[in-house]
C-alpha cells in the first residue's frame, strides 16, 4: 500500500532498465527424501501425540491421517493442531458434511490431516473455527447453508450459495434431486 | 471549521453485478465506500449454483468426470484429474505411465491456457485494450490441439478412472513441441509488452495487498498465496502424476499485491512449457488404460485428493459406500475460497482499484458456484 516505500514510476525505470528475472525461491520442502506414506506415518504420530486422549479413534491412508474427537473437544483440538510447534496447521482446506471433516494443511511442515467430529444428524451444532482460520467463514455459511450445521459463535450464517429465503438443506440426502420445483 | 454546522458522514454502498463485466461471470459485491476509499465489501455468490455435488452422488463414477468439466470451465483437464485421482485412489488403481505422462503434458499446457486467458482479461480490466488479442491468439492454439486430441475445444470428458479414454493421435508429439515453440514466443511477446509497462504498473504495484500471514489463514493457494512470498506448490509439496520427475521452479512474489500475482502466473507460463518439454521427452510408449473392470466400484471408504489447478489447491473429499454411484462428493474450489481474501486486499483501496484487484484473483464462477 505505501506509496512512499516503493513510487511506481521509479521502480518501473529501474526495473526496464534492468530486465533480468527476479531470482526464484524453491519452496520449503522439509522432508524431501521421505516418501508420502511415510510422511504420512509422521504426521499420524504428530496428531496423537498433540491430541493424546481427545483422539477417539484414528487411521488414514496415504499422506493424510485422521483422527476422531468429540464435538465438546472439538475447539481445543483445533487450536492445538494451529499452535502446537509439531504440527503447525496453518491453513484450513475444508469443513465437511454431518461427519464434520476439518482437513488440515500445515505451510511451514509441508504436512495435511484430517479432524472427524460427528454431529447428531436432527440438530447439528459445532464450535465456529473462524477466529482460528478466517477461511472458515465461507466454508461454515456453506456447510449451514446445504446441511443447517449451526455454528456456535459465527453470528455471520446468512445464505451463501442458495438465495434468501430458500427452504429447506439441499445438500441433505433427504432432499429430492428430481421431484423439487423451483417455483 | 468549527463554524461549520455539524453534518453526520455515512458510508456509501455501492453495487457491482451480477451483471457486470469487469466480474468475468455472475458475481455480485457491495462496495461500502468512503469517498473514494473502499471500507468494506461484502461478496454475494450462487447465482451460478447448479448442484455440481448433490448431482454427482446421482451419477455413475464415468459420469461424474462429466460434472468437473463443467467447474473451472476453462481448465477442463486440471479439474477431471483430480476427480480422477481420487478415484484411483480409493479403487487402489494406478494409470499406466504413459497415460499419467499424457495427462501432465494436457494439464500442463490447460495451466498456459487458462493463464493466458487471465493474462488477457486482466490487462482488459486494468485498461490495457491489446494484450487480450495476442494471447486469445496464442490461447487458439492450446484449444485446436486439444480438439485435435480430445475431440472437443471445452468440456473434454477426456481422461478416465485408470487411464485416458484413448490414446493420442500419432502426430501428439510433433504438435506438441511446435506448439510449445510457438507458444514460448507468444508469452514473451506479452511478457514484453504488459509485464514493465508503465501505466500496468501504475494500476497494479502496491494495489490488493495481502501478507503471507493473512493469505494462509485465509486458505489462499495458487498464485494468489505465491504472490505473497509463500512457495507452496501442490507439484512439489505432495507430488502427483510424473511431477516428481520433472524439474521446474516454484515462482513467488515479493510483496503480495496485484501485479506479483500477475507475475507468478506469467513465470508458470515458462514453467509449464519447460515441463511439457521434459515430459513429452520422456513419455514411455505402453497401454494408456489400467487393465480391469471398466465400471467403477470402489470399495467402501473415503479419501482426500487434491492437486494444483491453475487458481490454485483443488480438492476432492470422495466417500464411496461401495456402489457404483459416490455416496458423497466435496469439491474445495480453489476460486471459491480465494475469494475469502478479497476483503483483507479491498480494505482501504481505491474504488477505482476495486476491479484491478477482483481481477487479479481470477475467478472462475463455474467453480465458486459449483
Amino acid at each position: 500500500m505505501s506509496e512512499e516505500q516503493r513510487p511506481p514510476g521509479e521502480e518501473a525505470a529501474a526495473q526496464s532498465a534492468q530486465p533480468a528475472p527476479r531470482p526464484h525461491r524453491g519452496p520449503p520442502i522439509e522432508t524431501a527424501d521421505e516418501t508420502l506414506s511415510e510422511r504420512g506415518e509422521a504426521t499420524a504420530k504428530r496428531l496423537a501425540a498433540a491430541l493424546g486422549a481427545d483422539a477417539v479413534a484414528a487411521g488414514g491412508r496415504g499422506e493424510t491421517p485422521w483422527a476422531r474427537v468429540e464435538v465438546g473437544a472439538l475447539a481445543r483440538v483445533l487450536r492445538r493442531c494451529r499452535d502446537d510447534d509439531a504440527l503447525r496447521m496453518d491453513m484450513l482446506h475444508y469443513v465437511e458434511r454431518i461427519e464434520l471433516d476439518y482437513v488440515l494443511a500445515s505451510v511451514a511442515h509441508n504436512r495435511k490431516a484430517i479432524i472427524k467430529v460427528d454431529l447428531p444428524a436432527d440438530a447439528p451444532s459445532a464450535p465456529t473455527a473462524t477466529r482460528l482460520w478466517q477461511a472458515a467463514a465461507w466454508y461454515e455459511r456453506e456447510a449451514h447453508d446445504l446441511f443447517g450445521v449451526a455454528f456456535e459463535g459465527n453470528d455471520d450464517l446468512a445464505p451463501l450459495l442458495l438465495f434468501e429465503g430458500f427452504e429447506g438443506r439441499p445438500g441433505l440426502k433427504s432432499f429430492p434431486l428430481h421431484e423439487y420445483e423451483e417455483y | 471549521m468549527s463554524a461549520e454546522p455539524q453534518t453526520d458522514t455515512v458510508d456509501m454502498m455501492l453495487n457491482m453485478g451480477p451483471q457486470h463485466p469487469a466480474t468475468h461471470g455472475v458475481f455480485r459485491m457491495v462496495l461500502s465506500i468512503d469517498g473514494e476509499r473502499i471500507m468494506g465489501v461484502r461478496p454475494h455468490i450462487g447465482y451460478l449454483h447448479r448442484g455440481s455435488e448433490k448431482l454427482s452422488e446421482h451419477e455413475s463414477y464415468g459420469q461424474v468426470i462429466t460434472l468437473f468439466d463443467r467447474l473451472d470451465y476453462v481448465s477442463n483437464l486440471n479439474n477431471e484429474l483430480v476427480f480422477v485421482r481420487a478415484a484411483e485412489e480409493l479403487m487402489g488403481v494406478e494409470a499406466p505411465e504413459r497415460a499419467q505422462y499424457i495427462r501432465t503434458i494436457l494439464c500442463e499446457l490447460n495451466r498456459v491456457a487458462s493463464h493466458l486467458l487471465f493474462i488477457g482479461t486482466y490487462a482488459l480490466d486494468v485498461g490495457a485494450m491489446t494484450p487480450v488479442m495476442y494471447t486469445f491468439r496464442e490461447r487458439e492454439r492450446v484449444q485446436n490441439l486439444f480438439e485435435h486430441v480430445t475431440g472437443a475445444r471445452m468440456m473434454h470428458n477426456y481422461f478416465r478412472i485408470g487411464g485416458l479414454k484413448e490414446d493420442v493421435p500419432g502426430d501428439f508429439a510433433e504438435r506438441v513441441l511446435s506448439v510449445v515453440r510457438r507458444l514460448r514466443a507468444g508469452v514473451e511477446e506479452t511478457d514484453r509488452l504488459l509485464t514493465f509497462n508503465e501505466v500496468y504498473l501504475a494500476r497494479t504495484r502496491g494495489v490488493g495487498v495481502i501478507n503471507a500471514e493473512d493469505a494462509i489463514s485465509c486458505g489462499l493457494t495458487g498464485p494468489c498465496l505465491r504472490g505473497s512470498g509463500v512457495a507452496y506448490d501442490v507439484r512439489k509439496a505432495y507430488p502427483y502424476e510424473v511431477y516428481e520427475r520433472l524439474e521446474f521452479d516454484v515462482p513467488v512474489g515479493e510483496f503480495g499485491d496485484c501485479w506479483d500475482r500477475y507475475w507468478v502466473r506469467l513465470r508458470e507460463c515458462y514453467e509449464s512449457l519447460r515441463m511439457v518439454e521434459q515430459a513429452l521427452e520422456q513419455t514411455p510408449e505402453g497401454p494408456v488404460m489400467a487393465p480391469g473392470r471398466r465400471i467403477a466400484r470402489p470399495p467402501k471408504g473415503e479419501v482426500y485428493a487434491h492437486a494444483e489447478n491453475p487458481r490454485g489447491d483443488i480438492g476432492v473429499f470422495l466417500v464411496s459406500d461401495g456402489t457404483d454411484k459416490p455416496y458423497r462428493v466435496k469439491v474445495r474450489p480453489p476460486s471459491f475460497c480465494n475469494l475469502v481474501g478479497l476483503e483483507r486486499m479491498m480494505e482501504g483501496a481505491y474504488v477505482a482499484d476495486a476491479v484491478a484487484i477482483l481481477g487479479s484473483l481470477d475467478i472462475v464462477l463455474g467453480e465458486v458456484d459449483r
